[in-house]
């Protein structure tokens, strides 16, 4: 065989490879889209999730459960069900959301929480003077709508830190005060094996230990105390006075008892 | 009356039917074949020799554009595998491919921040074959530069660039670095933290030049800062003005090659005294109708077959880290590979060496005079300056001006041992300073940063993003408590298609069998009508995997324990007591935290906790958010 031939030989081989390559990943291709836009969705949640810890958690705790008297819960079921005929929304969730964290909220529809409901959320889009892109905007908004199998069904989501509550134990009985949506100390202060808190916050790990040495002539448990119904008596060096003054009315007196008991149990 | 008729109509008689559609059909393949006849494009397809005279294949030359760009032969000897290695028609290849998918990637790309890198999603999850049509550009792109610097090493090695030639090589060290910067201007359009971060401190060298440095910096960015107006003088660079300017290039590079010089002859052909039988042989004349044109039409199936194989077995992966963020600069800014050298060479700084040099000779001089004598260069010259702007210039120059130093006539390896030498050197010198120029190289991480960060980092995979998602039991996995055995030997879970599944009894036969660990454990296999019971020991003899599959349906299973994130976890725990042991972290304190966070994310919180110099406590943890169906290694 002459060395033109062959080389025709082989490059019709070559090209009947490729080709039959070219068909096999044609066939494949719309499964490819579609798992690669799963993904995509997956790690814009991931993203999402990121950047609400860095800026939404101040205000609506570390996982969205919302903050007495402060801004609402975004994993409630409220959000997903009667939320938007609220306020006349007639799109999506997720746009729905978007739109109020790019333009902010200026006058609220609730005036249970801060500053009377006027002004209520800053705006977050850079374009309106705000920190976030409009990708990251919609992160945010995927992130908060995946928490709609929760928000519907209550009864599946694991109980922080999974333990068990005994019911004849205050400090056990105290844990789940601090982690219950209600009261959500865990929105905002961490402690190891209970809940990861935020950076704005003290965690309160060893907090029997330090508490008595905080003012001169209270004991850690009436420093405790004080600090839970006058949050701005007393502030710990490096964090700003951002603690709402609501527990007073919100706790009832088992509750802060139990929940003074399970502090106590912290120590170093 | 038919005879009439006929020739009234002008039809021939019946036997000239075939001979004239014959005719009309070998007339259209000479139009477009630009001279050959059918039987003539038969012999060329059979390799034999030309069927009329003058040559016809000859005649192609002369009337197609396209093949009149071609010579019309090479010499035997030119054409020798191992003289050319096909360096550059790989390179003229895979510019052709960078060309055609850069087109159709331009048709979904979009050069403005707000919207390009979702449209590198887009194209990645949205439009038909876009993602091949990316791997492939990329991958071209990485071939071009390879193949241009081994065309630019086979031309220096067989001395190609003498006499005639200089000229030729010159525009073929100006086309090496089109090339690279080809390839690094499309670095940035796909607007991540690689390629934003690659550009911003490459182009930030320009910054540190005197006198028109920031206004070139301003130039090239469009702002101080790369914003939209960058991104788009990136685009236009890569798109139009640069294609253009290779296009000229290579034009002119090649048709120094097929008109004035052709491809040099091999030294010992033109030069060594071969008998003269061998060297009739080695500059008798190939033509290249038929056989230099197959022989690219098969290098160019060759070309195409690989590539494709490349991305079909997964070989090749374009890269698309996070979106762009100028306020979060990555922990390991990595330059392209083809510029690690130049990279490499910014974390020399001549001055302070010179000073290093110096200083401890001429300090004890000065103090017998009672003075302090110090040089203190690195205040004058600044570093950046020197080796990024001063030196590359002045090394790409050098290599322009090879064939006018090296003057040395013979072509010979034996009469070039000095230009030999040289050549090897600079490849050791090109590779030292491309592993000086690796994120690995002088920069020193703090001990927790590295570890947490190779456990999970900031962009790509990484062990964490191997463990299943149902492995991520939550709680808290202390590194101090840990040992050795499976984390989590109760957790039983089910994979494979039985999504909504949550019980641990299955039915064996007419028997409920509950399934817990130990049954797995001790190695007991249920046959029933429907599931086999199976566990895996390793080596060791500890527990790998257990399954229980179901006969008719293996591939639903069920799980227990958590072997892939015991065994992520064991590796975080040895490097972070080993350097405990270095005392990189002493008193160290570490834990994994898993948290279900959404109903399909989990957060998984790696803490690191010990004691700097003064005795006081450092931690260093980083949240990793893991949803189900996110980026997992395959």
């Amino acid at each position: 065989m002459k060395r033109v031939q062959l080389e025709i030989v082989l490059g019709t081989i070559f090209v009947l490879l490729s080709a039959f390559i070219m068909i096999d990943l044609g066939v494949k291709e719309e499964d490819r889209l579609a798992l690669s836009e799963t993904s995509q969705r997956a790690e814009q949640i991931e993203f999402g999730a990121a950047i609400y810890e860095v800026n939404c958690t101040a205000c609506h705790g570390s996982h969205a459960q919302g903050l007495p008297g402060v801004a609402p819960c975004l994993r409630c079921e409220e959000l997903f069900t009667t939320r938007l005929e609220e306020v006349g929304w007639d799109g999506g969730l997720e746009d729905y959301i978007v739109s109020i964290v790019t333009k902010g909220v200026q006058v609220s529809t609730r005036p249970q929480f801060i500053g009377g409901g006027s002004p209520a959320m800053p705006t977050w889009s850079e374009k309106f003077g705000g920190p976030l892109r409009d990708d990251q905007i919609r992160a945010v908004a995927a992130f908060i709508t995946n928490f709609e199998s929760w928000a519907l069904n209550p009864a599946a989501v694991p109980t922080l830190m999974a333990e068990e509550v005994d019911l004849s134990d205050p400090v056990s009985r105290g844990r789940a005060v601090f982690v219950s949506l209600e009261v959500g100390c865990n929105a905002c202060h961490a402690i190891s094996n209970v809940s990861t808190g935020i950076a704005q916050a003290p965690a309160l790990d060893g907090i029997a230990s330090r508490a008595g040495s905080r003012i001169p002539g209270l004991s850690a448990e009436e420093y405790i105390r004080e600090s839970i119904l006058e949050p701005l008596a007393f502030q710990v060096e490096g964090f700003d006075p951002i603690m709402p003054e609501i527990f007073a009315d919100l706790l009832t007196p088992e509750q802060l008892e139990d929940l003074i008991a399970f502090l106590l149990s912290l120590e170093e | 009356m038919i005879s009439t008729l006929r020739q009234r109509l002008n039809i021939p008689p019946r036997g000239e039917w075939r001979q004239r559609i014959g005719q009309a059909i070998d007339n259209r393949v000479r139009i477009i074949t630009a001279g050959l006849s059918l039987k003539e494009l038969r012999a060329v397809m059979r390799g034999d020799p030309p069927t009329e005279k003058p040559n016809p294949r000859y005649k192609v030359i002369t009337t197609s554009f396209i093949m009149h760009l071609r010579p019309r032969y090479y010499m035997a000897a030119s054409t020798r595998f191992a003289h050319t290695f096909r360096l550059g028609w790989f390179t003229t290849f895979f510019f052709l491919v960078e060309l055609f998918t850069g087109v159709i990637l331009m048709v979904y790309y979009v050069p403005f921040p707000d919207n390009a890198y979702e449209s590198i999603l887009a194209i990645e999850s949205n439009v038909f074959f876009g993602e091949l049509m990316r791997d492939v550009h990329r991958l071209g792109a990485e071939a071009m530069v390879i193949f241009t610097w081994l065309h630019l090493f086979r031309t220096y090695f067989t001395g190609s660039y003498k006499g005639q030639r200089t000229f030729t090589w010159l525009t073929g060290v100006l086309l090496l670095f089109i090339t690279a910067w080809l390839s690094f201007t499309g670095y940035l359009l796909t607007w991540d933290q690689l390629g934003y971060w690659a550009i911003t401190v490459g182009s930030s060298i320009t910054d540190a030049g005197p006198v028109a440095g920031p206004a070139l910096n301003i130039i090239l960015r469009g702002a101080p800062d790369i914003g939209a107006g960058g991104l788009l003088r990136f685009y236009l660079q890569h798109v139009i003005l640069f294609p253009l300017i290779a296009v000229l290039l290579i034009s002119i590079h090649y048709y120094k090659v097929s008109r004035e010089h052709s491809i040099s002859l091999p030294a010992s052909v033109e030069e060594g005294d071969l008998p003269k039988e061998e060297k009739k042989d080695a500059t008798k004349r190939i033509d290249l109708i038929p056989d230099l044109l197959t022989h690219e039409l098969f290098l160019a199936s060759i070309g195409i077959f690989l590539t494709l194989a490349i991305l079909y077995f997964g070989l090749f992966d374009s890269p698309l880290e996070t979106h762009a963020n100028p306020q979060k600069t990555p922990l390991d800014t990595k330059a392209p590979w083809y510029f690690w050298w130049l990279q490499g060479m910014l974390k020399i700084d001549p001055a302070q060496i010179f000073e290093n040099m110096i200083n401890p000779i001429i300090g004890p001089i000065g103090s017998i005079f009672g003075q302090t004598w110090q040089v203190e260069l690195s205040k004058l010259l600044d570093s950046k300056f020197i080796m990024g702007l001063i030196l590359p210039p002045a090394l790409v120059g050098l290599l322009m001006a090879v064939p006018y130093i090296d003057r040395n006539p013979s072509r010979l390896a034996k009469n070039r041992k000095f230009a030999i030498g040289w050549g090897i050197a600079w490849i050791f010198i090109l590779l030292a300073l491309s592993y000086m120029g690796l994120p690995e190289y002088g920069i020193e991480t703090p001990a927790a940063t590295r570890i947490v960060q190779d456990l999970a980092p900031e962009e790509g995979l990484g062990p964490l993003r191997e463990i299943p998602h149902e492995e991520l039991l939550s709680g808290i996995y202390n590194v101090e408590d840990y040992d050795g055995n499976d984390l989590c030997p109760d957790l039983v879970y089910f994979g494979g298609t039985l999504d909504e599944v949550t019980a641990t009894s299955w039915i064996v036969g007419d028997q409920e069998v509950l399934i817990t660990p130990e049954t797995a454990f001790h190695d007991e296999i249920f046959e029933g009508d429907h599931i086999i019971v199976q566990s895996f020991l390793n080596e060791e003899n500890d527990l790998e995997a257990n399954y229980i599959k179901q006969a008719d349906h293996p591939e639903e299973f069920v799980t227990f324990g958590c072997p892939h994130l015991t065994e992520v976890f064991n590796q975080f725990s040895e490097r972070l007591m080993h350097a405990e042991e270095e005392g990189d972290l002493p008193g160290m304190e570490a834990y994994l935290q898993v948290e279900d966070f959404q109903a399909n994310m989990k957060l998984v919180i790696p803490h690191v906790k010990w004691l700097d110099e003064d005795g006081e406590v450092q931690t260093y943890k980083v949240d990793f958010f893991l949803h189900e169906d996110g980026k997992r290694e395959h």
